[in-house]
């Protein structure tokens, strides 16, 4: 029998304005696969993730995060998903290990969990080495680092990625991918970028947001296919 | 509610991280200082005009009252300072989608940050209200009508500070909130000044204006419809500010 999903979104769409920024997206995820979400710019896929993440409610749709529903139980959705913005979200005057600390009382840890969590997610995300240093010093590279550890502070299942690696060097961008193949196992995973290669590279299955219109993930294959797919979609509309 | 406890934990901590709160708070123990200094200087001179009388005015009155009420005057202008990177700086520095992703809402971030911000304004108004007391080494105060003016000033540190978390909200820069902060501070000070011109001391004017609600309390009398002001505001202006952290969720 195969595991039961950790993401199932059903025909999620949202306007900004009078814009239709998803329409009727729809996919499951199941935990040790990693979803990558191809689109160009203003494709809608920090929408997509911002409502994958809660922090957006859908116009239309539904949405389940490893067994609770989003609309129906907020709190325990979102105990179970890991965010990680474009930008990561770390407050410069604080150390590496106290915005873990902050991350995790936000979560609702306190005392001894926190700290156990701290160390978790220092030792998992490589920061030892950092953990003591202001993040408003932080290299890019060690940023994103610190912004994935504050989104598995708290062990969720699911975790969303929003470009994770824009702005890293090639260097950065394969640490980081080495990091979240050690993240895979019991999670789901989604990653939004713009590149072909890390997509075919680091993903087990890949879809195309285009428009608002998600197509239905597949596995990347060669890249050519992957290619092609992307191209048909994102550039066939505007050829 | 740990969330927005951590929240203002981590407010509180920015606040004097920051070296402008320890600017602020170092230049407003000067000036309070100097005022106080003043003021009894000031007493020196008159207090031979009330010696032998039965109902002469005392320190309390004519050194500790007029030193609380410029304090309160200073606070208008001085709190939007460290109030005013609250809201806009997690703004500025892209953390506001951790909070959000947390599942804080408008309500309890607006909350914590205005617990939060009331650290560095409660230090100050401490050591504000401590130098004062020192008077007590060589004269008699009346320290409960002291500890009613300090508690007047308390209600409208409170309340300055949700005016800077609400400016804070809607702004784009600190300057400007701060800016924000002290202009509509200052219209809530000067609101009656003109009717007052007049000679018209009530009417609703009046009882919208600051000044008028810390009356009784620099006499001595805690008066409940005055605290009841001061929570007005600060449910106001944080139900404001929390409605902007919504419209911020919801564009990004």
């Amino acid at each position: 029998m195969p595991p039961a999903p950790l993401i199932e979104a059903e025909g999620l769409s949202r306007r900004h304005g009078r814009r239709e920024v998803l329409r009727g997206v729809s996919f499951t995820l199941a935990p040790d696969q990693v979803l990558g979400l191809l689109g160009v710019n203003g494709a809608g896929k920090s929408t997509l993730l911002r409502i994958l993440a809660g922090v957006l409610a859908p116009d239309a749709g539904r949405l389940r995060i490893a067994g609770a529903e989003l609309g129906a139980d907020p709190r325990a959705a979102r105990t179970r998903i890991g965010w990680l913005p474009e930008r990561a979200p770390l407050y410069p005057e604080l150390t590496v290990a106290e915005s873990l600390v902050f991350a995790a009382r936000l979560r609702g840890l306190g005392g001894a969990a926190a700290r156990s969590a701290v160390e978790r997610a220092v030792e998992r995300c490589a920061l030892g080495e950092v953990r003591n240093r202001l993040c408003g010093n932080l290299s890019r590279g060690f940023a994103q680092r610190a912004g994935l550890a504050q989104a598995i502070v708290h062990e969720p299942p699911v975790l969303l990625l929003d470009e994770p690696t824009a702005g890293l060097d090639p260097l950065q961008a394969q640490r980081f991918h080495e990091l979240l193949a050690t993240l895979k196992p019991g999670r789901a995973i989604v990653l939004s970028s713009h590149q072909l290669a890390e997509v075919q590279a680091g993903c087990d299955l890949a879809a195309v947001l285009h428009a608002g219109v998600l197509d239905s993930p597949a596995p990347p294959g060669d890249g050519r296919a992957l290619s092609q797919r992307f191209m048909a979609l994102a550039l066939g509309s505007a050829a | 509610m740990s969330t927005t406890l951590a929240i203002a934990r981590r407010e509180w901590r920015a606040q004097f991280a920051s070296p402008l709160a320890w600017t602020v708070l170092a230049a407003m123990v000067a000036l309070g200082a100097w005022l106080l200094l003043s003021g009894v200087e000031s007493y020196g001179a008159q207090a031979a005009r009330f010696a032998g009388r039965a109902d002469a005015p005392g320190v309390t009155d004519l050194v500790v009252v007029p030193y609380f009420a410029t304090l309160a005057t200073l606070f208008v202008f001085v709190l939007p300072l460290l109030t005013m990177r609250s809201i806009v700086g997690e703004r500025r520095d892209g953390t506001l989608p951790l909070l959000f992703a947390a599942g804080a809402g408008g309500r309890s971030i607006a909350v914590g940050k205005w617990l939060g911000a009331l650290g560095a304004p409660a230090v100050l108004l401490l050591l504000l209200v401590l130098m004062p007391l020192s008077l007590g080494v060589g004269t008699t105060l009346d320290v409960g009508k002291i500890a009613v003016a300090a508690l007047g000033l308390a209600a409208l540190a409170g309340a300055l500070c949700a005016l800077g978390v609400l400016c804070s909200a809607w702004a784009q820069h600190p300057a400007s909130a701060a800016l924000a902060a002290m202009a509509a501070g200052t219209i809530g000070w000067i609101a009656d000044a003109a009717a007052r011109e007049r000679g018209v001391t009530e009417g609703l004017i009046h009882w919208l204006a600051l000044p008028g609600h810390l009356t009784a309390a620099m006499r001595g009398v805690l008066a409940t419809v005055d605290l009841a002001y001061f929570a007005l505001w600060v449910v106001l202006c944080l139900g404001l500010a929390a409605l902007r952290l919504e419209r911020l969720r919801e564009t990004g």
